[in-house]
């Protein structure tokens, strides 16, 4: 920092005692954030070790939650397809992304149009998600009735019913309405990129694979650390349009690690339980993320 | 190494201090807690998860009660769902709300077991309800901590238009049941619809009816209170006589949502819907009169007659600091007067005041509800309100698999009971 800085600025600076109002900017924001997330992400720690109806005395058990979750189906399952989430709406969301946002990157005519239908569903919410697409799923609903229409009768299925499609279908309403917004990180990425480059890359007689592999995406390394952040974090709450869509069933059969951490604390009403769940899944998005981050940053280190 | 290692130490040490102090710093329920003899001052906060014609029907009384100057109530309303997450917080909170809407029954039972709510023993003491009404009112040791408003029935719904033009005629014994589905079924529609996707303890409306049919009220009771298990040969003769009208249920119940369900029954594309009245808020006001229900069809003479009548009150908490008051509005609402009110402001006639005292004119759906229910030998709630929502969570997993033949029904049986004692070890 000094390197840059012309000398007598920084002698200056080291003479000037840090006002207090920098302390008060700190600690205030610092407060709130341990009163709101420290403390309650602490007590949720805490309330994993225990066995605690809401109701009466808790009682401490030690690691007993943990190790019922080792050998809990149900938990197993939910685990699975939360992976199963991550691979697939991350995946399709990143992939799907990109893909627009390189269809839609020139300014042609119209290009506005459809930049704006793509985005358009995440104007929904997910519960309104959730409502459109359980019409179109419904055993009567849009879907079936075009695949009958088009004589494909062996195809339809009651989508939200059949514990073998119910998570994919879901997954796709999901991809439905994130896809967009992922193309508009990257749009945003895409024009950040400095034409010049390009335009040299052109001269040098760079095939359009070669500028995108050697221009493209080394310039969009850091949307790229972003949208895939984004996405690991939303894979790992997504709650609300399992919630809406199938409530974790046919049988289970849909559950995430969400889902489950919330039927088993508020109809179970197993709140330590339930914590522990909530640590695994805390645990994960922090390990995710911060190999991420680690390898991202070693990389650009090595530049 | 020396580090980790002392670490690790670290790290039991602190687990163990953490475990030690757990019962301080988390936990509050437990301890009873007697409530001041004296009122503090302010406004009575009545926390309701009711909604539609009950909500406006609860505003009324609270009204009413408000105008007669004797105390206020503030009447609060949250989303049912709300209401069923946040209760035990609400209930173990130091300055909770003073009363709650509730139902009578195991959860009920529960909740004063811990200590949470208010005896009001003193309000029951002249009170005319049904011994049935007061058993279902108390704790474990016979304290009353509830007040019965209003209860209402089950039944099978029906379209007199589809059963007529499929000449079905309304069944009231299970052979009666089976010569109705046939009839509906060579007519083009599904007998019985059904939609579990996003409500799928609607599928326990039929467990309950027919293990109350083949086993008894006294069984039932008893299979949702432990002390009988979902894998004994009582609950497998249920499935067999289930098995009978299996082939009659909508086969696409797993992938409909409840309002589809609804709407498949009003369009005439499925015959019946087994429901508790309620359903009539979703039926087309304009053809009501095309709308009826009939008895859930006896099986066997010789077993108890039960029905199911889930029924809706008031309850207080253990920690309000106005407790005279609160035992004033709840002791109101138990009055005939106060039912009259509500059941008139309600207006849809889809329930039964429970103070038999109450002078109004039923309407005729609900006078045949009653007339059903007081012949009944044994009363019922519902599955979750006799034994738990988590139980209701197993019930929902079994008997969705069951409806769609995912497994044997042993197998279904068997991991229902191995659920429902996890369930229970874990209460």
């Amino acid at each position: 920092m000094t390197v840059h800085s012309p000398p007598a600025k920084s002698d200056r600076r080291r003479g000037i005692a840090t006002p207090p109002v920098v302390f008060a900017l700190v600690l205030v924001p610092f407060l709130v954030e341990t009163v709101g997330v420290f403390y309650p992400a602490f007590q949720g720690v805490l309330l994993s070790f225990v066995k605690w109806n809401g109701l009466s005395a808790a009682e401490p058990i030690g690691l007993a939650n943990y190790v019922q979750l080792t050998t809990d189906a149900v938990f197993i399952g939910a685990l699975r397809n939360t992976a199963i989430w991550m691979v697939l709406f991350g995946g399709f969301s990143f992939l799907g992304g990109l893909a627009i946002a390189l269809l839609f990157q020139a300014e042609r005519r119209g290009v506005g149009i459809y930049r704006t239908v793509v985005f358009l569903p995440m104007v929904f919410s997910l519960v309104v998600t959730a409502l459109i697409w359980n019409a179109v799923y419904q055993p009567t609903g849009i879907l079936n009735e075009t695949l009958r229409a088009l004589g494909l009768d062996s195809w339809t299925r009651l989508w939200l019913g059949d514990p073998n499609t119910a998570l994919y279908a879901i997954i796709v309403a999901a991809l439905w309405r994130q896809i967009g917004y992922v193309m508009v990180l990257f749009l945003a990425g895409l024009k950040a990129i400095d034409p010049t480059l390009m335009e040299a890359a052109r001269v040098d007689g760079a095939s359009v694979w070669q500028r995108f592999r050697y221009v493209t995406l080394p310039q969009l390394r850091s949307v790229n650390l972003v949208v895939i952040s984004i996405l690991v974090i939303e894979a790992l709450r997504s709650f609300d349009i399992v919630y809406a869509m199938t409530n974790g069933g046919p049988f289970r059969s849909s559950e995430l690690l969400s889902t489950y951490m919330y039927s088993t604390a508020f109809t179970g009403r197993q709140l330590g339980y339930s914590s522990a769940i909530a640590v695994v899944i805390f645990v994960l998005a922090l390990g995710v993320i911060i190999s991420y981050l680690v390898r991202a940053f070693s990389e650009s280190k090595e530049d | 190494m020396t580090f980790r290692k002392r670490r690790f130490t670290l790290g039991t040490g602190l687990l163990a201090a953490v475990s030690l102090s757990l019962t301080g710093c988390l936990g509050t329920g437990g301890s009873p807690v007697t409530p001041p003899a004296e009122d503090a001052d302010g406004p009575l906060s009545l926390q309701s998860r009711l909604a539609d014609g009950d909500e406006a029907a609860l505003q009324t009384v609270v009204d009413t009660f408000n105008s007669q100057g004797g105390g206020q109530v503030e009447l609060n309303t949250v989303n049912n769902e709300t209401f069923r997450a946040q209760l035990p917080s609400y209930l173990t909170s130091s300055n909770p709300p003073d009363v709650y809407t509730y139902y009578g029954g195991a959860n009920l039972r529960d909740l004063a077991d811990e200590g949470l709510l208010l005896d009001i023993s003193d309000v029951w003491k002249d009170a005319p309800f049904s011994d049935g009404l007061r058993a279902l009112s108390q704790d474990s040791s016979g304290n009353e901590v509830f007040v019965p408003t209003s209860y209402y029935w089950l039944g099978v719904y029906y379209k007199k238009s589809v059963w007529e033009a499929s000449g079905a005629e309304v069944p009231t014994t299970w052979d009666e049941f089976l010569v109705a589905n046939k009839a509906l079924e060579a007519n083009g529609v599904v007998p019985i619809g059904i939609g579990v996707s996003d409500a799928p303890w609607l599928a326990s409306a039929w467990f309950d009816y027919l293990n109350l049919r083949v086993n008894g009220p006294q069984f039932h009771i008893d299979l949702l209170a432990g002390e009988d298990s979902f894998d004994s040969p009582e609950v497998e003769a249920v499935f067999d006589k289930w098995d009978e009208i299996q082939p009659y249920f909508d086969t696409s119940a797993s992938g409909l949502s409840f309002p589809q369900a609804v709407t498949d029954f009003t369009q005439g594309r499925t015959g019946m819907f087994l429901a508790g009245s309620w359903l009539q808020f979703n039926l087309p006001a304009e053809e009501l009169d095309d709308y009826d229900y009939f008895q859930f069809p006896i099986i066997d003479d010789s077993v108890p007659l039960g029905e199911e009548a889930p029924t809706d009150g008031f309850m207080a908490s253990a920690r309000t600091d106005q407790p005279n008051l609160a035992k004033e509005f709840l002791a109101y609402l138990a009055s005939p007067e106060a039912q009259k009110v509500m059941y008139e402001a309600n207006g849809s006639g889809t329930l039964i005041p429970a103070n038999p005292n109450t002078e109004t004119d039923l309407a005729p759906a609900a006078s045949k509800g009653q007339a059903i229910l007081e012949k009944a030998d044994g009363l019922t709630q519902f599955f979750n309100r006799d034994s738990s929502d988590a139980l209701q969570s197993t019930a929902d997993q079994a008997l969705t698999q069951y409806l769609v033949k995912s497994k044997a029904t042993p197998l279904i049986l068997s991991e229902w009971q191995a659920e429902a004692e996890k369930v229970r070890a874990a209460e």
